[in-house]
C-alpha cells in the first residue's frame, strides 16, 4: 500500500511497523547511511508499488501505469497542485476567447523521442482517442468538451457549457504519437512497452522490480534536465520495510509517511537529509445531511464548535500539519483566494459553550453529561477505512471530544471497498474522508458541493457523497465555471467559502500532508517551503515539474 | 481396494465441494474489483469522480453476468487450466503471473519445511531418549521459546537487527532490483542470499511443532512392551532408539509432513511479506487486496487441490505404513 495524503494504510503488520520504527528512532544517528546509492548521474526514486513484481504498463492513459510514463509523456501544461499555476510544457499557454472556446498555442521544434517531429495534429489525434476510447478518457474530458481543430499552430477546444477552470484537466492529458498510436490495435489494454514520447526521459530498461530512464537527448528543454539517468526501484507492499529502506538512505526521493521524521530520517544524514511534508488535502467529517440530526445546520455548527482540531492534528499526523480553515481553502496554499471577511482565516476554535448553544437550537439539551433529545441521546457512527491509521487516530480522537459534550460516538473500521460503498450509496451517519488538493478551488468545491452529484440514498455517487444541495452553491460554481476574469472568479470563491464556513456541509477537522524526503547528496532544487513550486508526490506529473528544477549539487 | 476406490470417490467430492466454495467466497466479499482498483487510484491521490468510475468500468469489464454462468465459465476454464487474466497484472495470464511466484515458494518453503522437519524430528528423538534429563530439558525449553515467537516479528526483528543494522543481508526482494530472474550461477547466489533470512525465520518457527510431536510419540513407544523386551536383550541404546523406538514414533510425524508440504505452495503470507519475497504468499495477499477474483479463484484452486492431493497421497501411503488401515 500506499502512503499519500488523505491516509496511511499500513496492512499486514501495524504494530510490528511501530515495533521497528520504534527501534529506528531509539537507534538515532547511524554510521551506515547512504551506502546503497548510485553514481553521481543518476536520480533514484523510490517506485512503484511492485509485489511480487512490478507490471510493465507505460500507457499513460490507464491509470495503473509506472510513474516513470510521468517522464516519458508529456502534457500541453502542468498545473500546480498547490496554487494552480501553470508550468507550459507542449503548449507555450492557453486562452479562453470565449467562456465555451479554449486556445492552446502549441510549442513548436519539439520531436518525439524516435526523431519524428511532433505537430499540433498529435494534439487532436491524442484527445480524439479519448473520444473513441471512453475507457482512457479518466478525466471525462468529453463530458464536457465537443470538438478539438487544429489551425496552424493552435489547438482549439469547443466546450458544450461554459466551464473555465476544466483546462486543468485539458491541460493535463498526456499527448501522444499519431504516428504510433494510431495502429494499435487495442489502445485500452496496450502495456506500451515500447514508449515513444516528448518527455526529458525514454525507457532504458525494465527488469520486474526496477525499471531505468536514461536521458532523452532531443529533448527540448534537455538543457535544463541535470540527471543522466533515473532509476525507479520498486517498493514492497509492508510498508515498515519501504520505511526501513528509505532511512537507509537508497533513494534521492521518495514519498513516506515518517513517525518523528526529524530523528527518524534527518539525522542519520544532517547535512543532505531533508523532509517537506506540506498539506495536500483535508481530511474531514463527512455527515450524511439526508439523515437527522445532520440535516440540521444548527446540530453541525455544533459538532464543529465541539472539536479541538489542534488535538486532533497532534493525534492523528505527529503535528506536522495544522488544523484546516472552514473554508474549504488549503491554506497557506490557497491564500490568493481566501475571503478576508472570514473571521481567523476561516480556523474553527474549540468553544464548548457556543456549541451547546447551537445543540440547544437544534433542540438538544444537556442532562446528566448525555445530549437528549425526546428522551434519547445523540449518537453518531464513525466509517472509515481500518488500515488508514492516521484517519483512526483522528476518529478516536473526535469520539473523546464528542464523548465529553454528551455525544454517544463509535467508529465503524471496514476494509476499504466496504467503506467506498457505504459513502457512495449514502447508508452512513458520519464518515471521515478527503476533500479538495487539486490546487482549483472550482474543482474542489464542485466535487464536494455540486448537487448535480448528490444521488438519491442508495444510488452510488464518487462525490458530494454527503449529499449536500443547495442553489445558491450551484449558483456560484456556475458562475466560477464561466468566468474568465480574476475578480469574478474571486468573488464566486468567496460564496462558496462562506457556505463552506455557515452551513458546516463538511466538519473540516486538519491537513492531509504529502510526504517529501529529499537527499540533496547528488541533487538540489527540490521543492520546499521557501520554494513551493510544487507538491513532493512522486507518483505524478509533479515528477516532470521536479526534475526540470533540479540541479548538480 | 475397495479401500483405495472409497478413498478415489471421497477425494472427488471433496474436490468439487472446494472448487465450488472457491468460486463462492470471493464474491461474498464486500466490494468490487472497480471499488479496489479505484482505492489504488485514490491512494495516488487522484481525486475519483464518477467519470474515472465509469473508466475503470468500462476497461475491468465488472462481472454483471449471472453467478450460475459465471459458474459454468469458471468450471470449464479449471477443465482448460484457463483462469482469465488477473485486474492486477493485466499485461499476462494468471497461470503465468503464478508460474513466476511459484518457484520461488517451493524453493523457499518447501526447503525449509524439509529441513525444519529433519532437524526437528532427531532433536526430538533425542528429547524423548534422554526424556528427563537435562538434555531433554533443555531441548523442551528452547524448542518453547521458539514457539513462542510470532513468524512475522522474529522475521522484523532480524530484518531489523541483521540487514538493517548491520547491513549483513538485503532489506527485502528475492533478488537484486534490476535483475531478470534466470538460471545463471550468479543470480542463483544472489537468490539464496536474499532467502537466507526469511528462510532463518521460517525454520525456527516451525521446527518446535516437530521437536514437540516426536518427543510424545517417543515418549510413549518406549513404554511399549516390546522396547522392554529389546533392552533385556541387551541391544545397544542406539538401535533401540532409532530402530525399534524412533521407527514406529515416527509414524504420526510423517503425515503432518505429509501434510505441511502440501501446505508449502500456499506460502507463508506473513513472513513473505516482511521481507517482500516473490513468493505464492505475497501473490495472494495482493490478489485479496485488489479483489482480483481470477487470481485469487487460481491461487485459492491451486492451494487447496494440492492439498488434497497430499491427503490423498498420505492416505494411500498408510496402506503401506500401518496394515490396520487395510481393515478399517
Amino acid at each position: 500500500m500506499i502512503e499519500r495524503f488523505r491516509g496511511r494504510a499500513k496492512s499486514t503488520t501495524l504494530c510490528a511497523a511501530a515495533v521497528a520504527l520504534a527501534l529506528v528512532a531509539a537507534s538515532g544517528c547511524g554510521n551506515n547511511s547512504n551506502t546503497g546509492g548510485a553514481g553521481s548521474g543518476t536520480l533514484t526514486i523510490q517506485g512503484d508499488s511492485g509485489n511480487p513484481t512490478l507490471v510493465e504498463n507505460f500507457n499513460p492513459f490507464q491509470g495503473s501505469q509506472l510513474h516513470g510514463t510521468n517522464l516519458i509523456y508529456e502534457p500541453l501544461e502542468i498545473p500546480s497542485p498547490i496554487d494552480g499555476a501553470y508550468t507550459p510544457f507542449l503548449a507555450t499557454g492557453h486562452k479562453f476567447t470565449d467562456p465555451t472556446t479554449l486556445v492552446y498555442t502549441i510549442r513548436q521544434g519539439v520531436k518525439w523521442s524516435d526523431g519524428k517531429d511532433f505537430t499540433p495534429a498529435d494534439v487532436v489525434f491524442s484527445f480524439n482517442l479519448l473520444k473513441k476510447y471512453p475507457a482512457l478518457d479518466g478525466k471525462a474530458v468529453w463530458q464536457q468538451i465537443t470538438s478539438v481543430s487544429a489551425s496552424g499552430n493552435d489547438v482549439t477546444m469547443k466546450f458544450s457549457a461554459a466551464n473555465v477552470p476544466f483546462a486543468i484537466s485539458i491541460a493535463q492529458t498526456p499527448i501522444v504519437p499519431e504516428h504510433i498510436w494510431s495502429a494499435l490495435s487495442d489502445p485500452v489494454k496496450d502495456p506500451n512497452i515500447k514508449p515513444v514520447g516528448t518527455g526529458p526521459f525514454t525507457l532504458d530498461s525494465f527488469a520486474p522490480t526496477q525499471y531505468s530512464l536514461k536521458k532523452n537527448p532531443t529533448y527540448w528543454q534537455a538543457d535544463k534536465i541535470v540527471p543522466a539517468e533515473v532509476l525507479f526501484p520498486a517498493q514492497a507492499s509492508n510498508q515498515s520495510t519501504n520505511q526501513l529502506d528509505v532511512v537507509s538512505g537508497k533513494f534521492d526521493w521518495s514519498y513516506n509517511f515518517l513517525p518523528d521524521v526529524k530523528t527518524t530520517y534527518v539525522a542519520r544524514d544532517p547535512a543532505h537529509n531533508q523532509y517537506w511534508f506540506p498539506p495536500g488535502g483535508t481530511i474531514g467529517l463527512y455527515l450524511n445531511l439526508t439523515k437527522a440530526p445532520y440535516s440540521d445546520v444548527n446540530f453541525r455548527t455544533g459538532l464543529s464548535l465541539a472539536l479541538n482540531r489542534t488535538t486532533i492534528a497532534t493525534k492523528a499526523v505527529n503535528g506536522y500539519l495544522d488544523q484546516a480553515s472552514m473554508s474549504g481553502l488549503i491554506l497557506p496554499n490557497l491564500k490568493k483566494w481566501l475571503d478576508p471577511s472570514l473571521p481567523n482565516q476561516g480556523n474553527v476554535t474549540q468553544d464548548t459553550s457556543g456549541a451547546q448553544a447551537a445543540f440547544a437550537q437544534a433542540g438538544y439539551a444537556s442532562q446528566g453529561g448525555k445530549l437528549m433529545k425526546g428522551g434519547r441521546q445523540a449518537t453518531m457512527t464513525i466509517v472509515m477505512p481500518g488500515n488508514f491509521s492516521d484517519w483512526v487516530a483522528a476518529a478516536k480522537e473526535v469520539v473523546n471530544q464528542l464523548g465529553s459534550i454528551g455525544i454517544n460516538a463509535s467508529l465503524d473500521l471496514p476494509q476499504y471497498a466496504q467503506y467506498s460503498q457505504t459513502i457512495q450509496a449514502g447508508t452512513f451517519d458520519a464518515a471521515i474522508g478527503g476533500f479538495g488538493g487539486s490546487g482549483d478551488p472550482y474543482t474542489d468545491y464542485s466535487l464536494a458541493l455540486s448537487s448535480s452529484f448528490a444521488t438519491p440514498v442508495n444510488t452510488p455517487t464518487a462525490n458530494n457523497f454527503e449529499r449536500f444541495k443547495d442553489t445558491s452553491v450551484d449558483t456560484a460554481l456556475a458562475t466560477l465555471a464561466s468566468a474568465t476574469d480574476s475578480s469574478a472568479q474571486q468573488q464566486a470563491t468567496y460564496a462558496l467559502e462562506q457556505v463552506m464556513y455557515k452551513k458546516v456541509p463538511i466538519v473540516l477537522m486538519y491537513y492531509g500532508g504529502s510526504w517529501g524526503l529529499f537527499s540533496t547528496k547528488r541533487f538540489t532544487g527540490w521543492p520546499s517551503a521557501a520554494n513551493p513550486y510544487t507538491l513532493p508526490t512522486s507518483y505524478n506529473n509533479s515528477l516532470l515539474t521536479v526534475v526540470t528544477h533540479l540541479t548538480k549539487a | 481396494m475397495r479401500y483405495v476406490a472409497r478413498k478415489g470417490a471421497l477425494f472427488l467430492i471433496t474436490l468439487w465441494g472446494a472448487i465450488t466454495l472457491n468460486f463462492l467466497l470471493p464474491r461474498l466479499m464486500p466490494g468490487s474489483p472497480v471499488d479496489a482498483a479505484l482505492a489504488r487510484l485514490a491512494s495516488s491521490g487522484v481525486p475519483i469522480t464518477n467519470a474515472e468510475r465509469q473508466a475503470v468500468e468500462i476497461q475491468l469489464g465488472s462481472p454483471h453476468a449471472s453467478l450460475l454462468s459465471q459458474y459454468g465459465d469458471y468450471l470449464s476454464g479449471i477443465v482448460h487450466l484457463n483462469f482469465g487474466s488477473s485486474y492486477s497484472f493485466p499485461t499476462e495470464t494468471v497461470a503465468q503471473t503464478i508460474g513466476k511466484a511459484a518457484p520461488w515458494t517451493l524453493g523457499l518453503v518447501g526447503v525449509t519445511t524439509i529441513v525444519a522437519f529433519i532437524i526437528g524430528t532427531l532433536l526430538g528423538v533425542y528429547a524423548g531418549w534422554r526424556r528427563g534429563k537435562p538434555a531433554d530439558t533443555t531441548v523442551t525449553l528452547g524448542a518453547t521459546f521458539l514457539a513462542a515467537f510470532p513468524p512475522f516479528w522474529l522475521g522484523l526483528l532480524l530484518l531489523y537487527v541483521l540487514a538493517f543494522k548491520l547491513s549483513l543481508f538485503p532489506i527485502k526482494g528475492g533478488y537484486n532490483p534490476g535483475e531478470t530472474p534466470n538460471l545463471s550461477p550468479s543470480f542463483l547466489a544472489d537468490a539464496v542470499y536474499h532467502s537466507i533470512l526469511p528462510a532463518v525465520t521460517l525454520a525456527i518457527t516451525t521446527l518446535s511443532g516437530w521437536v514437540f510431536g516426536m518427543r510424545n510419540n517417543m515418549i510413549n513407544t518406549l513404554g511399549e512392551d516390546y522396547v522392554t523386551f529389546a533392552e533385556a536383550n541387551g541391544l545397544r541404546t542406539r538401535t533401540i532408539a532409532l530402530l525399534y523406538a524412533a521407527r514406529n514414533a515416527i509414524l504420526p510425524n510423517v503425515t503432518a509432513f505429509g501434510l505441511s508440504l502440501g501446505a508449502v505452495v500456499g506460502g507463508s503470507v506473513l513472513v513473505e511479506g516482511v521481507f517482500s519475497y516473490p513468493g505464492l504468499g505475497n501473490l495472494l495477499y495482493i490478489a485479496v487486496s485488489n479483489h482480483d477474483f481470477p487470481l485469487m479463484q487460481a491461487l485459492f484452486l491451486v492451494i487447496t487441490v494440492t492439498m488434497l492431493v497430499a491427503i490423498f497421497v498420505v492416505d494411500l501411503l498408510y496402506v503401506r505404513l500401518d496394515p490396520r488401515v487395510r481393515q478399517a
